[in-house]
């Protein structure tokens, strides 16, 4: 999408400051105290498990949810006090689908823009210049109802951009997506941050972090438990690399001794034995060695999802 | 937040234009049943009951002539009762429309405004083409008396739309408090047919005991009625009392939705 205008290069420019924000429903502490500042022209995303507080926090940027204290800065404007100010700014991608069944494809585009009071022709040629972006121009007069749910998550992100938005606020953009649509809304939000698009996400996806993010940070309970590029978060928290061993739970459990004095960290799930270093050799070798028989081996790179369940541990969260 | 806030009207109006765009697809087939059913009222009442009252008229009106103005007036509560209720109900907890706009630079008490705006506008539509239709009626049988006699009959669309305004704060304050909508069926039972009865529509209720007369002074479509029929047959001073208990009630009720719908929307 070629709005004509060159972005400005922003490196460094603070888009977003949040400062000790606090959320609290009655009794429920939803998010306790937060600190983070998001760049102009980064991605950066939330990661964690369900209840962790990305939604709560997302809510206070574009407004839906006030913050009990703290502070929240967009654009250098204060969230609470310039509320209509900061929401022009802002584009958002709701993680629950809201449409407006009522109208077709395109009137969702062009009604939309006249929240913002944007001038008609304006908003008809950028609806035109979005329908064409997430490549559903010829659905235009559809009804909404008539879309996949890949298409009307693409529908969504047009809506969110038709303020021509600063910050573009992602609730769970891939959540309930098959793995094609997925990749398609990989592919358009990757498109908006070459464009220079301020960019922050939630998700509980791995490889969406990894694909999507500049830098993220990861939520528990309410708080930040680590912020840092993808990259930066595997090395503060995991080893390099990581041997799988698959066996039968009894072998394993010896193999893990054999490997202890080599491994920087040894974790067993189930039938696989996990073992993190960043001398896979001498474990690989350690383990030949004790004649321990094992199934199968596996050498991987450490990824998030090793820091992401090392952080917020293995056990099930509701 | 505590404060009850001002609506924008600029975002009132962005909300206004979106239900409008929405009616502009389907508005004859929405206009349709809202016409007839006052027909229906007005033959099986006006001219199937009225044909027993014969007899001296009430005040003077044939019954049809008496019957047929409120109507106007009950017709603008129906149309912006189901508009407050089951329609805002919609928009709010089903389609989720509000939570898509209250990130936008529309906010929460700009879209209560809104609603109320569209609402009074709707039975102000509606209205009209029910006024057209028995306006017609009364010259295409004289015999039975002109339904609408009056030029200052020009002035009830207005009216219509103060009248739906009134009725859509009372149907949002329901709506802002209610979790399903299932309990609409409360609303209308208790409130709105009994005002739809008993508001001087099919009879005087000034002929009635005390404290009929006086109970149906508080409430709102009894006023509503006054002003309709005194303006389709030519108006007295009186109509300034009830237009002004109109804007005092609506005036004095219209925040409390819209903090209560705000509440709803952020939290």
């Amino acid at each position: 999408m070629n709005k004509g205008t060159e972005k400005k290069p922003g490196a460094g420019e603070i888009t977003l400051t949040a400062k000790g924000l606090w959320k609290t429903y009655g009794d429920f502490e939803a998010v306790k105290g937060v600190d983070f500042e998001v760049y102009r022209g980064e991605c950066f995303g939330f990661l964690g498990p369900n209840g962790a507080g990305k939604t709560t926090t997302m809510k206070m940027i574009y407004g839906a949810a006030v913050p009990t204290t703290g502070e929240l800065k967009v654009a250098g404007l204060d969230a609470r006090r310039a509320e209509r100010d900061v929401k022009r700014r802002i584009g958002v991608v709701p993680q629950e689908n809201n449409l407006d069944e009522d109208l077709k494809v395109e009137e969702n585009l062009l009604v939309y823009g006249r929240y913002f009071d944007l001038p008609r022709k304006v908003v008809r040629q950028r609806a035109a210049e979005l329908l064409e972006f997430i490549q559903l121009s010829e659905r235009a007069d559809a009804r909404v109802e008539q879309l996949s749910g890949g298409m009307k998550r693409r529908l969504l992100i047009a809506r969110a951009l038709v303020n021509d938005p600063d910050l573009v606020v992602l609730d769970e953009p891939t959540t309930g997506l098959d793995p094609q649509a997925r990749h398609l809304v990989w592919n358009k939000l990757r498109q908006l941050a070459s464009e220079g698009k301020t960019l922050i996400l939630t998700t509980h996806y791995m490889d969406e972090a990894a694909q999507l993010c500049d830098r993220l940070c990861i939520m528990e309970s309410g708080r930040i438990i680590s912020e840092g590029t993808p990259r930066d978060l595997i090395e503060k928290h995991v080893s390099p690399e990581v041997l799988e061993f698959r066996a039968s739970p009894d072998i394993l459990g010896q193999l893990a001794t054999v490997v202890e004095d080599v491994a920087d960290a040894v974790e067993r799930i189930g039938e696989v034995l996990l073992v993190y270093t960043s001398d896979s050799d001498s474990v690989a070798h350690k383990a030949k060695e004790s004649g321990i028989l094992v199934e199968n081996t596996l050498y991987r790179q450490a990824t998030l999802e090793d820091v992401f369940l090392k952080l917020t541990g293995r056990k099930l969260v509701d | 937040m505590g404060t009850v806030r001002i609506p924008s009207p600029r975002g009132a109006f962005r909300v206004w234009q979106r239900n409008a765009t929405v009616f502009r697809k389907f508005w004859k087939t929405i206009m349709l049943p809202n016409l007839f059913e006052p027909l229906l009222y007005l033959a099986a009442l006006g001219l199937g009951l009225g044909a027993f009252i014969r007899e001296g008229g009430i005040n003077g009106l044939t019954y049809t002539q008496y019957v047929a103005p409120g109507l106007l007036a009950s017709n603008a509560m129906f149309a912006a009762s189901f508009e407050s209720t089951f329609n805002t109900f919609v928009r709010l907890k089903i389609e989720r429309i509000y939570d898509a706009i209250v990130t936008t630079p529309v906010n929460a008490e700009d879209i209560v405004a809104g609603e109320y705006l569209w609402a009074g506008t709707r039975a102000a539509l509606y209205g009209t083409g029910f006024l057209a239709v028995i306006t017609a009626l009364g010259f295409a049988f004289p015999s039975e008396g002109l339904l609408v006699s009056s030029p200052w009959a020009l002035l009830i669309p207005p009216v219509l739309l103060l009248v739906g305004i009134m009725f859509s704060v009372m149907g949002t304050l329901f709506t802002s408090l209610i979790p399903s909508i299932d309990l609409y069926a409360y609303y209308f039972t208790l409130v709105v047919t009994p005002l739809f009865l008993f508001s001087g529509i099919f009879f005087p209720v000034e002929g009635f005991p005390a404290p009929v007369p006086q109970i149906a002074w508080f409430t709102p479509l009894y006023h509503a009625v006054n002003v309709c029929r005194a303006l389709a047959t030519g108006p007295s001073l009186g109509v300034l009392a009830d237009l002004a208990w109109i804007f005092i009630f609506t005036g004095a009720l219209a925040l409390l939705p819209i903090h209560l719908m705000r509440k709803r929307l952020i939290s």
